[in-house]
């Protein structure tokens, strides 16, 4: 009944920060002098024809899976109390190594996938130690450093970009790397929707969608079943209480943000290995940020995550649409940001409304019945000894 | 589960009152205090401190009007009666002791008088009329100032600034810095509180930064003030000087309401005692004629053990070996000097000292938790200098932490999370690298069940638990790895008589089954209970080896403080 309760609570928080933030979003739309309920309905509608409405699905899934997995490497940190703010170039720089050594070698189709995605992960996990490293052994905050490293990883995919990495003609417009072989894309997922008999979408549904499902199992039951885990948690609950327990501290920091980059090195690879096959000028940027915004509306469990990033994936399909209808596109950033603001301050009402009624479950344990005689317990020791 | 124990406790009828009540006023009219009423009492009664303040000077014969009075004060939560026909007279210008074990309700009552929540039935009484309040404001306003137990000061102000905190003085919209500094000098001169209003509340101890809590509720104009187990965080020496301070306040005509479970200390302080057991009151004692034990016994009650160990059980066998044991802080001074000490199977070993004196770094130097500039640590024939602090959790090391919030739980896991902290790496919490849930639970309720910890279950939040019950399932899970030493460092702190009794009974069966302890304590009774060799530990240093079986705590106070005179307060 109690966990009922508790979920009841954890799923109630972000329910009534979306409601509140889409209140302050109708009202902001409405200032702007459009139609607060013609955005609704652009959001809500996903086409007339059936290949339409999938198509709207597969835009908003395959948006989705790169914001999970943002959130999924922002969250892991912060289960342990650490704010991971470099997922931006960690994803960032990842993605472009992966891009060209996935250029450079050919190799029969799986292994060259596992190759690609193996570089990436190791390149994030890599950068993501450099902030771990600068915590354990200088005391680094490992916000300062994340986020300065953001900075030193997208000059650096820069340079790399138009440096020695380019791979677009001279005087192209977008300057892109060398394209990935066939060899090294993720096939997509269409044969799955249309075997759902749902119609065929005009674009691929990400097979990536798979690895990002494997990676949220895998954390999922590495943070709530494992010693790992609970070592990492413990830690995040009280750091002086995971260290009286015996746990390394210090190990457990290069750990985790090892864990978290490699996660974050994923970030990029749906469109890499799924759409595009090569890093570019025009790479979807931001993700890492808003992965922050996704791991703290899906409360840094990944069921959470994953439904949030849904939500942001559906609100950013909006954006086109929502040009069509005059109403600026930035209405979908203000409604994200909205959301994230109200989910802040509903975690922390949902906080003190657990802490009260803790309070209230500590004045029935002590009060309740089953205390019935406080020293009896001693006295039935006493007795049993003597 | 609720259902099948025994039957609520049935408020007492007057007639417990009025037993109590003529005790109070036969012994008041009978005995002038006097160097006498040092000898009252048990054998618990030698009294190391002197005693702050006259108590002459408390009215007696004219019906002076009640500075707060409850009356039949019941206060529900949902599915809990927390308090229940709570009675309470308070006469103006006395030290009012409440105690009750941890849970008795002592906090939700003192939450109603300080309109932090409004109790569902009764009255409260302030000089004789009705009071309600909405808010802590409204209590304020009425002048009762409420002196929490954990501080609530900003550290990088000053005495002053954390003094007017929330009602500053003001000239324009500049804060009026002048005028704040006389008054809180007046404040301070008038009740000895010994205040500098510039000081920064960061430089001050624990002493004076309890007096800048009460001089924040006087600066407030309170006439009553609460105090909420103001001595926790107190030094034997701080107790005093605190003592003093409300001897102050009494002189002065201010009224203070005093809960605390260290009823030696209540003897020694307060001018009428009010009993509360299972969210009621049980009875008022006079702290001149009842001695420790009979309060006690009142609170819980049930007749106690005392912490005295029978035969002794010390083995041979060395556990621990400490050899030169020296740590530096940060700052580089040496805060433990060249420790050596043995551990032997079914020994306990105490250290006693005033706190800040070492202990704490010495314990953390055992777990692993600080290095050491030179020495060794021998657990067994096993150096263990150099191991992790897992690794000699692993070997046998058991640890009851000091501050059990910091060290010994994650209060905002459940209960069975918190049987698994510390043995991660064992079953029957653990399979592999696995947690076993199920294996973590069932665990969790067998410790529950032996160790009478009091909480709905397993999955219950750590918070929910009163420290006496959080103590239970520490103590219950350290225990239940069988180490081969177990380090309790205030094994007993902050816990009520129930529990502490419980926990003792506890130690003492581990000790006679062969584990050897390393006891740090405050509590000199428990010290000189339990232990088998005493160590005194001054600066850093083991000044002093005491046998136990031959020691006062008033002796054991003097080589605390380096004095070696009785008495030295």
């Amino acid at each position: 009944m109690t966990l009922l309760r508790r979920t009841g609570l954890a799923v109630f928080a972000p329910l009534l920060a979306i409601v509140v933030a889409l209140a302050i979003s109708a009202l902001v739309i409405a200032v702007i002098g459009e139609n607060p309920l013609t955005a609704v309905r652009v959001m809500l509608d996903f086409g007339e024809t059936p290949s339409q409405q999938t198509q709207a699905m597969v835009v908003v899934v395959n948006r989705a899976v790169p914001l999970f997995l943002a959130g999924l490497a922002v969250s892991v940190a912060f289960r342990m109390g650490l704010f991971n703010i470099g997922v931006e170039g960690q994803y960032r720089l990842a993605t472009i190594l992966a891009a060209a050594v996935g250029a450079a070698v050919a190799l029969p189709g799986p292994l060259h996938v596992l190759l690609i995605i193996g570089v990436a992960m190791a390149v994030g996990a890599l950068w993501a130690a450099v902030v771990a490293v600068l915590k354990v052994t200088r005391g680094v905050s490992e916000v300062i450093s994340s986020i300065m490293l953001n900075f030193i990883a997208l000059g650096t995919a820069s340079f790399l970009l138009t440096g020695p990495l380019r791979g677009s003609p001279e005087g192209a417009s977008v300057i892109t790397t060398s394209d990935i072989p066939e060899s090294g894309w993720f096939p997509g997922l269409n044969g799955v929707v249309t075997g759902l008999g749902l119609a065929e979408p005009r674009s691929d549904l990400h097979g990536f969608l798979l690895v990002a499902v494997v990676a949220g199992v895998v954390v999922a039951v590495l943070l709530t079943r494992t010693r790992f885990g609970f070592d990492l948690r413990a830690t995040g609950l009280s750091p002086s209480a995971a260290t009286a327990s015996g746990v390394d501290a210090r190990g457990m920091v290069i750990k985790t943000m090892l864990i978290s980059g490699a996660i974050a090195g994923l970030i990029g690879l749906p469109d890499l290995l799924g759409t595009s096959h090569h890093y570019g000028t025009e790479f979807t940027a931001g993700l890492g940020f808003l992965g922050i915004a996704v791991a703290l509306l899906g409360r840094n469990t990944p069921v959470g995550i994953a439904l949030a990033a849904l939500l942001f994936g559906f609100l950013d399909r909006a954006a086109i649409p929502l040009q069509f209808e005059g109403i600026p596109a930035s209405v979908v950033t203000i409604i994200q940001g909205t959301i994230v603001l109200a989910v802040v301050v509903a975690n922390q009402v949902a906080r003190q409304i657990t802490r009260r009624q803790a309070e209230r479950g500590s004045a029935r344990a002590g009060a309740s019945p089953t205390t019935g005689d406080g020293g009896r317990t001693t006295d039935e020791r006493e007795g049993a000894r003597a | 589960m609720d259902g099948g124990g025994p039957e609520r406790y049935t408020p007492p009828g007057p007639a417990v009152f009025r037993v109590y009540r003529l005790d109070v006023a036969r012994s008041r009219r009978g005995t002038a205090p006097g160097p006498d009423d040092l000898r009252s009492g048990g054998p618990s009664d030698t009294v190391r401190h002197h005693r702050p303040g006259p108590r002459r000077e408390t009215p007696l014969n004219e019906p002076a009007p009640l500075a707060v009075e409850l009356r039949g004060i019941t206060k529900r939560f949902p599915g809990v009666v927390a308090n229940s026909g709570i009675e309470l007279r308070v006469r103006r210008g006395e030290v009012h002791a409440i105690v009750g074990e941890n849970g008795a309700g002592k906090s939700t009552l003192m939450k109603t008088l300080y309109g932090m929540h409004r109790p569902d039935e009764g009255e409260i009484l302030l000089d004789g009329a009705p009071a309600s309040f909405r808010s802590p404001a409204d209590a304020i306003a009425a002048g009762i100032g409420m002196v929490h137990q954990h501080f609530m000061l900003a550290d990088n102000f000053t005495v002053l600034e954390n003094v007017v905190l929330g009602s500053e003085p003001t000239k324009g919209i500049r804060l009026d810095r002048a005028t704040a500094r006389t008054r809180i000098r007046d404040i301070s001169d008038r009740y000895a509180l010994g205040l500098d209003p510039d000081q920064l509340v960061e430089d001050l101890g624990v002493g004076d930064r309890q007096r800048v809590e009460i001089a924040k509720v006087l600066y407030r104009g309170a006439t009553t003030l609460i105090l909420d187990e103001p001595t926790a965080v107190l030094v034997p020496q701080e107790v005093d000087e605190l003592f003093g301070n409300l001897a102050e306040l009494k002189r002065e005509g201010l009224t203070v309401i005093f809960i605390s479970h260290k009823l030696d200390e209540v003897r020694k302080v307060a001018d009428a005692i009010t009993v509360i057991r299972r969210g009621t009151t049980v009875g008022t004692a006079d702290p001149r004629t009842t001695t420790a034990r009979q309060l006690a016994e009142m609170m819980v009650g049930a007749e106690l053990p005392t912490p005295q160990t029978r035969a002794s059980t010390v083995r041979d066998t060395p556990v621990l070996e400490l050899q030169g044991v020296t740590v530096a802080a940060p700052d580089a001074r040496t805060v433990v000097d060249d420790v050596s000490l043995t551990v032997r199977e079914g020994e306990v070993v105490g250290i006693a000292g005033v706190e800040g004196n070492g202990q704490a770094e010495l314990v953390d130097a055992v777990m692993g938790l600080r290095s050491l500039t030179a020495g060794t640590v021998r657990l067994g024939a096993d150096d263990i200098t150099a191991w992790s602090t897992r690794r000699r959790r692993e070997g046998g090391l058991g640890f009851i932490p000091e501050d059990r919030h910091r060290q010994g739980m994650l209060l905002e896991a459940p209960l069975w999370e918190n049987r698994i902290l510390g043995h991660q790496t064992r079953p029957p919490a653990v399979k592999g690298s696995f947690i076993d849930r199920r294996g973590a639970r069932a665990d969790t309720q067998r410790i529950m069940r032996e160790y009478d910890v009091r909480a709905p279950g397993p999955d219950t939040l750590a918070m929910a638990l009163s420290g006496g019950n959080q103590q239970k399932l520490i103590v219950g899970r350290e225990m239940t790895a069988r180490p081969r030493l177990l380090i309790a460092a205030h094994p007993t702190r902050g816990v009520d008589v129930g529990a502490q009794s419980v926990i003792w009974e506890l130690l003492k069966d581990a000790r006679a089954e062969g584990m050897g302890i390393v006891l740090v304590s405050a509590d000199l009774d428990e010290l000189i209970g339990l232990s088998d060799t005493l160590h005194v530990m001054l600066r850093g240093r083991l000044v002093a080896t005491l046998d136990p079986a031959r020691l006062t705590p008033e002796e054991l106070g003097g080589h605390m403080t380096g004095g070696n005179t009785v008495g030295a307060a």
